[in-house]
């Protein structure tokens, strides 16, 4: 097992003058996090950050279990709860971006992706609700925003980043 | 009270209109303005953001833009798209140079520039600062005496220094207007316990695996239905309570109330006019226990 620099870099890049230093590793992440219960400890947040932290990223990426980094469903309980008011989640998207780019994302956030560089929302309007929407007199969704949305992730090279799926 | 914003963001609007039918009457008796706008999707904090941050902050800047361009505050349906509205001013308020530049370059390319100017506020925030619980008691001719479940859901007040609005280990709004309602809400153990939608993107037994035990609280308190205010949890607990009951070979049957159709009930509008017949679970028994 080995060291990640540039990896390291990153996850502290932005946190260099934050807490990440004073994990203590107490645990009460895992305590009161839902995946980790409900998956038997298979998600385990301490461990996400401990390996994060120590650049570990052959841990995290590359395994053929990607629940390690995609159990979390950002739900911030764990970031209420650190007693060293480490921003967990923030490590997370951190991680799962990474693992994304690497082809490891779970179909459901690669269709979602999908979707929003197609039409601009993660929930496409269908006929059928439209006609749903005429029929309890609500006004049309309102639309104009799909060149922005398109000029915007053709910049963050959004499809470059999907390029595995 | 001045006109806001309306995001309605995708589930709503795309999914599940009659929750957007059941808020707008609501406002309308209320006195709550509101106009609409070409916004994109929020986008998504939990899916968006962990795919790709730039972009997620990008549009959200974006869809920030909007509202600013006219000086409107913007009242958001759905928690996920104000934690995403909320976070996105959040960390774009605590960027470097280099990153606020990065974004500013982005929003260039769409003629627009991010000032920072405007307040985003969930629903049950200018339910409770606009209008007032007062109004709200007077509004209700139709007293909902049901024994309810409330539930806020993650991302209506967590992370705490982002949302900055209640409290997110024991919020108390929701459970107020309930009572404005004429219902009591029930103490339950898990009332902060997520929904476990997230959860069910990445595998969906585990969404179902947190979702049990959300429920069985709610089942243990003796509550008739659970009242929520963000669609992602009501999707969760609309369509996969019958995924559940197969899983664990045990019925659950819950009925779940938008915390607006609630308050239209209350102010006389029937089950037809909100078009319940929409809910997966169905909301027969407890309109017959309230005579509806």
């Amino acid at each position: 097992m080995s060291m990640d620099l540039e990896f390291r870099r990153i996850v502290l890049g932005k946190y260099m003058d934050s807490t990440l230093h004073y994990c203590l590793q107490c645990s009460r992440c895992n305590d009161v996090c839902p995946v980790n219960e409900v998956s038997d400890g298979a998600y385990n947040p301490r461990s996400v950050i401990l390996n994060a932290y120590l650049g570990l990223k052959e841990n995290l990426i590359g395994k053929p279990n990607n629940i390690a980094v995609w159990g979390c469903q950002i739900c911030d309980t764990c970031n209420l709860t650190c007693p060293q008011d480490i921003e967990l989640t923030d490590i997370f998207y951190i991680v799962k971006n990474l693992s994304v780019q690497a082809g490891e994302a779970p179909e459901y956030y690669v269709i979602q992706a999908k979707a929003i560089l197609e039409s601009g929302k993660a929930i496409p309007l269908q006929t059928a609700i439209e006609r749903r929407r005429s029929q309890m007199g609500l006004p049309e969704v309102p639309t104009g925003f799909e060149d922005d949305v398109k000029i915007i992730l053709k910049e963050t090279e959004l499809e470059e980043k999907l390029s595995k799926y | 009270m001045s006109e806001y914003k309306l995001f309605a963001g995708c589930v709503i609007p795309n999914r599940l209109p009659f929750l957007e039918l059941a808020s707008r009457k609501v406002f309308e008796k209320l006195g709550v303005q509101t106009s609409d706008a070409p916004f994109s999707c929020c986008p998504d904090p939990v899916g968006f953001q962990s795919t790709d941050k730039e972009s997620w902050l990008a549009l959200g800047a974006r869809n920030l833009c909007i509202a600013e361009e006219e000086g409107k505050d913007i009242v958001s349906l759905c928690n996920g798209c104000t934690q995403t509205l909320k976070a996105v001013q959040y960390d774009i308020a605590r960027a470097s140079e280099l990153e606020k530049q990065r974004i500013s370059d982005i929003l260039a390319k769409v003629n627009k520039e991010y000032k920072g100017s405007i307040t985003v506020k969930h629903f049950v925030q200018v339910l409770i600062e606009d209008v007032g619980i007062d109004k709200i008691k007077s509004m209700i001719k139709k007293p909902i005496e049901l024994k309810i479940a409330c539930h806020t859901g993650c991302h209506y007040a967590r992370p705490a220094e982002v949302m900055n609005w209640d409290d997110p280990e024991h919020p108390i709004y929701l459970r107020q207007l309930v009572e404005a309602c004429g219902a009591t809400p029930v103490d339950y153990e898990e009332e902060v316990l997520c929904c476990g939608a997230g959860a069910g993107n990445a595998k969906p037994e585990y969404g179902l695996g947190v979702l049990k035990r959300k429920l069985d609280s709610v089942i243990s308190a003796g509550a008739d239905c659970i009242c929520v205010v963000c669609p992602a949890c009501f999707t969760q607990f609309d369509t996969q309570q019958r995924a559940l009951s197969k899983m664990v070979e045990k019925e659950y049957k819950i009925p779940v109330l938008y915390l607006t159709e609630l308050m239209a009930l209350g102010m006389g509008f029937t089950p037809k006019d909100l078009n319940l017949k929409y809910h997966g679970v169905k909301t027969k028994n407890i309109m017959e226990k309230i005579g509806l």
